[in-house]
């Protein structure tokens, strides 16, 4: 007889939380590589226009902010050590949003304000204050406050402010509540969602998660605390400076500070894997240290931008250039690769969790298909590439090309998914 | 690597080489050399094997695994006596841990 005296063992969040916003995301960006596709004139113009507006808010609600929250209600429970408040707050989040990102996104494509976009955006600001809430609760109970915690939180905070202004932006268009139109805040609003949502918290996460993968040595707390100042503090000179309306050159503070914030993270990733003990690395864990060099290439085209400003020269193809690399480039890298580290996990403790000792059980990495990973990295690499070359030399050809590369990524990454969640017990 | 603590080695050894068997999923390495194992004592009088371990953090998605996977072990090494596991996360478990031959492992 087998006995447990002492359960110490925390438990997991529930698959049913965590399952549909994965899947909602990997469908969410198929549907943004086809709206790629169908639009590739919108990339040889201005950035402000139906389309454009229609697969930024896929990308950015429907691919990266519903797989983060996902992941969230798993990993948070991880990076805190301590059960997550409330499932139901979590079931919530997802239903409001689910119904939400679809009635954004078919208003922006429309270009029409009106009640389905104010009801949209409505919807997934409920979603965002039940995440936020849930999280904070879970943190409140928690023993362990760490810098990991500290980086999802705030960064959980900076997406209700997104979302806030996102709200106020939608209402703007049909009523005057804001003192300018809403086109003069986009920068604030997509500047808070990709410095204060996105990069924090894939720098909070990541920061735990590469060196657990690598089983590595190297902690260095400081300097992430260096990290989180030099990121909030770039983003909140930016508000100051955004409301001032002060020359361009002063831009150039936040960008330094983030900048260097990016420097240290890509270093501390360095680090992680310069004292790894696991000295075998696999292919998810690469695209994910990959997402991190690609990270730097926003801050290229952001540089280029300054500095032509500098010259009252504005450029729209690296603005397109610069959205693309971020939403198509740093952030879909790591959703890619990580997807792949933590779904396994997920659907393994679903279909396995009671029949341990039962017989051999597959280890969680042969629940998806290797080979079908490798070439879907393939396709995203040179999709990718492809596009963004297509967006600065302005041709249709090489966007319609690279387009199709991205939706065979993004088709391999559902196949994958969905192989993992057909998976049937191998024993009984 | 840190030694299993035991108030019967030989018995312990025959428990190490049943444990040598329960592999970590997701790192491929056995509970042993990963170091998992704080100590394991044999109380003859009520045939009770105490084993008392860790997990790589409280969270181990695969913990349950892991867990009934080491009692399945152990209850087939010595199927006259009652397995009493008991999880501990206190001190936490570190990369320090692994043996030598973990870390052979790892850095193949």
């Amino acid at each position: 007889m087998v006995v447990n005296t002492n359960n110490n063992l925390v438990q997991n969040t529930t698959h049913k939380v965590v399952i549909p916003f994965y899947v909602y995301a990997g469908l969410s960006f198929l549907a943004a590589t086809v709206l790629l596709f169908l639009s590739d004139n919108a990339f040889t113009q201005h950035y402000f226009q139906p389309r454009t507006l229609a697969i930024t808010h896929t990308m950015a609600l429907g691919w990266g902010t519903m797989i983060i929250l996902g992941a969230s209600h798993q990993l948070v429970p991880v990076l805190i050590e301590a059960k997550l408040f409330s499932n139901a707050l979590a079931y919530a989040a997802f239903v409001l949003a689910a119904i939400g990102i679809p009635l954004l996104v078919y208003s922006f494509f429309q270009f029409q304000f009106n009640g389905i976009a104010q009801a949209g955006a409505i919807l997934i600001n409920a979603a965002v204050v039940c995440f936020v809430l849930n999280l904070a609760a879970s943190i409140l109970k928690s023993k362990n406050k760490n810098v990991h915690a500290v980086f999802v939180f705030t960064a959980s905070v900076w997406l209700l402010a997104t979302t806030v202004i996102g709200l106020l932006l939608v209402f703007n268009f049909t009523k005057n509540i804001l003192p300018k139109d809403s086109v003069r805040y986009l920068s604030l609003h997509a500047h808070i969602g990709l410095v204060g949502w996105f990069l924090l918290l894939v720098m909070g996460v990541g920061s735990r998660l590469i060196p657990m993968f690598l089983i590595s040595k190297y902690d260095d707390a400081k300097t992430l605390w260096l990290i989180y100042f030099l990121v909030n503090g770039a983003l909140i000179s930016f508000i100051v400076l955004f409301f001032s309306a002060v020359d361009s050159v002063f831009y150039t503070v936040p960008l330094t500070a983030v900048s260097l914030a990016l420097l240290l993270f890509a270093n501390y990733c360095r680090e992680a894997y310069k004292y790894r003990i696991r000295k075998q690395v696999d292919e998810q864990v690469k695209i994910s240290l990959l997402s991190v060099a690609m990270m730097l290439l926003p801050v290229i085209f952001l540089v280029a931008m300054i500095a032509l400003l500098l010259f009252s020269f504005a450029n729209t193809k690296l603005v397109l250039a610069y959205g693309f690399s971020v939403f198509f480039g740093w952030l879909t890298a790591i959703i890619l690769g990580m997807t792949f580290k933590t779904l396994p996990f997920i659907v393994w403790n679903k279909v396995y969790h009671n029949k341990a000792g039962l017989g051999k059980t597959p280890n969680p990495k042969d629940l998806f298909s290797e080979s079908l990973f490798q070439k879907m990295g393939l396709a995203y690499l040179a999709g990718f590439g492809l596009f963004t070359a297509g967006i600065l030399l302005g041709n249709t050809i090489v966007l319609q090309i690279a387009s199709v590369l991205l939706f065979v990524t993004a088709a391999l990454y559902n196949v994958n998914i969905l192989k993992m969640l057909r998976h049937k017990p191998l024993i009984k | 690597m840190n030694e299993v603590i035991t108030n019967n080695p030989k018995k312990c050894d025959e428990a190490l080489a049943a444990l040598h068997h329960v592999i970590d999923p997701e790192i491929g390495l056995n509970i042993v050399d990963l170091g998992l194992l704080h100590q394991i004592d044999f109380d003859e009088g009520n045939k009770i094997v105490f084993v008392s371990m860790t997990l790589t953090t409280q969270f181990c998605p695969m913990g349950d695994s892991i867990r009934s996977n080491a009692g399945q072990a152990m209850q087939q090494a010595f199927p006259d006596y009652t397995i009493d596991i008991d999880l501990v996360f206190d001190p936490p478990w570190s990369s320090e841990r692994i043996s030598e031959q973990g870390q052979q492992f790892l850095s193949r």
